[in-house]
């Protein structure tokens, strides 16, 4: 699973600066933050020291970047959707999977799609 | 993984309870994929990979009590063991996985109703699925004058919580989750729907406030145990305090503990210092243990309580810490704190007292900020910091991908604290292991509030290392059966070391158990329920556990 991860992570740096990866229409996007706002923020919201609640997600990357990407996941402008879905459900290092039961595919794709937004080509 | 099918049913009749689960539930909420049923791993499994995990067969999702009823007793036609899970949130004790592999997992998450909230009789009634997240967003959304209580992360549920003992932060009746829950609804073995307490009356409004009804009370046997799918439960609220205040008591000597212990059990059980007491020693933590001076200290084995006065007088710091915390109106928490600080006075000499804040409440965003947001019954996830990469911890190239905790019942006496804490120095020692996390410094946690729990560290997983894993569970074993012979059993524990930890609570030949087991088998004569949670297991699976 991390190579898998890894490789994906290989493929998301090839990424560059044209037009968006992916397209997504606002009513996607509109679900994919509600539910990002549901179930990632709490861990994985901007500045991790602003909130005083030390979101363990943003810092933990921060950590692991180093400064060569934002820890905050709205702030990245490389994540491919298939990369976030792996990462949902299949989990990451202390970060559990989510089950259907909990994230839908349709919101799993919305929130793959919300945090993809600001990839581009 | 291969998928299991449950021990002793064929393929052709599996397949045919699965259609009749899809029929109950809709074919949507039936899962059976590898991939579906690799999100109902223990993600924090010491086991995970190995032979001894715990797998599930399939998951079944129903939506309202009368669909858990119908996947019961299809279970029941098909002899399928199931296995009840709320928000599937309980890491580092199981997860989403079941306790006996080929179990049918249950999965709650989908009833995630808050049934009712009363913030004049001070309770809630709500779904397994509900977590403590959406029980706060629901009282904060309706401006209702009550708080949850919720353990440190907001993710699990009330009802889950509770069922496996959970405890949490702010008041002391509060932090002691099943304590406070008050009625329940459960589906029983044979699908039937059970309402305890009260709510066995069909004319009182009184399920939510008075626990026992008459008889038996049996609430007992649905918490960490096997009689059923509890399906609503209730719990007693805390009125939202008008101020909180705090302040930090010092004591310098070493043995001064056992004083400053008894004093804050005074001042928590006489309802004057309502909130939580939080101990700490100024001697201890990372910084400090890791010095020569330290070192030294243990070089010869655990020191004498002569030895630890003489180090903390050397290193010039008061020996221990207790921060104590009132809830309540202004005048009244004032007064509880002065009245602490003369307490304390009088009785230990030398004492101090520091880091004393009022504020009223609620809390400002500004506070929120800055403040211990359970202690306030605010719902977060700040505890998987201990799982994240820390800016500079220990784990920082490679962390755990989970844990698994360990916590010892101690009894709240100085004594039998210093007792516990060279326990688990003795089982690190004796495992060869640097006891770096077993110090003469260590505190307990005061979640609840008659106890203290007593952390053993150092267990966590790595799903990609056997050997690594292999290693934690041995030292997870030893941590259940020699704390327990030293006197100091855990309160909870993951499925892989249920049957171990039940085994050290074998007074009278294991009267208690065998009293559980007559239970059992009257009540769940196929064993469909949760087989193994907490080492009762049916008349079928007795000591022949998959």
């Amino acid at each position: 699973m991390k190579a898998l991860i890894a490789v994906l992570g290989a493929v998301i740096s090839l990424a560059g600066t044209a037009a968006p990866v992916f397209a997504a229409d606002a009513g996607q996007l509109a679900l994919g933050k509600e539910k990002f706002d549901y179930w990632c923020d709490t861990c994985h919201a901007p500045d991790p020291r602003e909130a005083g609640r030390y979101l363990p997600g943003t810092a933990s990357l921060n950590a692991k970047y180093n400064g060569s990407r934002p820890g905050a996941l709205v702030d990245r402008t490389d994540l491919l959707p298939p990369y976030v879905e792996l990462v949902i459900r299949k989990g990451m290092e202390g970060m559990p999977f989510f089950r259907k039961t909990e994230i839908s595919d349709a919101e799993m794709k919305a929130i793959a799609a919300y945090l993809s937004r600001n990839t581009r080509q | 993984m291969p998928i299991k099918l449950p021990p002793g049913i064929s393929a052709a009749a599996f397949a045919e309870a699965v259609k009749e689960f899809q029929g109950a539930v809709g074919a949507d909420w039936v899962f059976t994929s590898e991939d579906d049923l690799d999100t109902y791993r223990d993600a924090y499994s010491i086991s995970w990979g190995h032979d001894d995990e715990y797998l599930a067969s399939a998951a079944v999702a129903p939506d309202t009590v009368e669909q858990v009823q119908a996947v019961v007793r299809i279970a029941n036609k098909y002899k399928i063991p199931l296995y009840a899970i709320s928000t599937g949130k309980n890491l580092t004790y199981g997860g989403s996985a079941p306790t006996y592999s080929g179990s049918v997992v249950v999965d709650l998450k989908r009833m995630k109703r808050v049934l009712k909230v009363d913030d004049k009789r001070n309770f809630a009634l709500v779904e397994p699925g509900c977590s403590y997240y959406d029980l706060y967003q629901h009282i904060k959304d309706r401006g209702l004058k009550v708080w949850i209580d919720c353990p440190d992360p907001g993710w699990g549920s009330p009802i889950g919580n509770a069922l496996d003992h959970g405890v949490g932060y702010t008041a002391s009746p509060f932090r002691d989750h099943w304590g406070s829950h008050c009625g329940m609804e459960v589906v029983l073995p044979n699908g039937e729907i059970m309402r305890t307490g009260m709510g066995a009356s069909p004319t009182s409004d009184t399920w939510q406030d008075y626990k026992y009804g008459v008889g038996p009370h049996v609430d007992g046997l649905f918490a960490q145990g096997n009689f059923g799918i509890v399906t609503k439960m209730g719990f007693w609220l805390f009125p939202q305090p008008e101020s909180w205040m705090t302040g930090t008591v010092h004591v310098p000597k070493y043995s001064d503990y056992s004083a400053l212990v008894d004093h804050c059990n005074y001042l928590e059980d006489a309802h004057l210092a309502t909130g939580q007491t939080m101990y700490g020693s100024n001697l201890g933590g990372p910084g400090v243990i890791a010095t020569p001076e330290y070192r030294a200290l243990m070089a010869n084995g655990w020191p004498t309580i002569e030895q630890l006065d003489a180090y903390a007088a050397q290193r010039k710091v008061p020996a221990w810490r207790a921060k104590l915390q009132f809830y309540g109106p202004e005048k009244a928490v004032r007064a509880s704190w002065a009245y602490a600080q003369r307490r304390i006075s009088a009785a230990i000499p030398g004492a101090t007292f520091t880091d004393i804040e009022f504020a009223t409440l609620p809390l400002s965003p500004a506070q929120e900020k800055t403040h211990h947001l359970v202690n306030f019954g605010i719902p977060n996830m700040a505890i998987f910091q201990i799982v994240a990469r820390p800016p500079a911890g220990p784990n920082n190239a490679n962390p755990y991908d989970g844990h698994t905790d360990f916590f010892a019942v101690v009894s709240r006496s100085g004594s039998e604290v210093f007792r516990a804490m060279k326990a688990v120095y003795d089982v690190q020692k004796e495992l060869k292991i640097d006891p770096i996390t077993a110090t003469p410094f260590s505190s307990p946690v005061t979640w609840h509030h008659k106890v203290f729990f007593m952390a053993a560290g150092g267990v966590g997983n790595q799903r990609g290392d056997a050997e690594h894993n292999r290693r934690m569970r041995a030292l997870y074993a030893a941590y259940i059966e020699k704390m327990a012979a030293a006197g100091f059993p855990a309160y909870r524990t993951n499925p892989g070391a249920q049957d171990l930890l039940v085994k050290q609570f074998s007074f009278n030949n294991n009267a208690l158990l065998k009293f559980q087991e007559a239970l059992k088998d009257a009540v769940d004569p196929n064993g469909i329920m949760s087989p193994g949670r907490y080492g009762l297991w049916p008349k079928q699976l007795r000591g022949k556990k998959a």
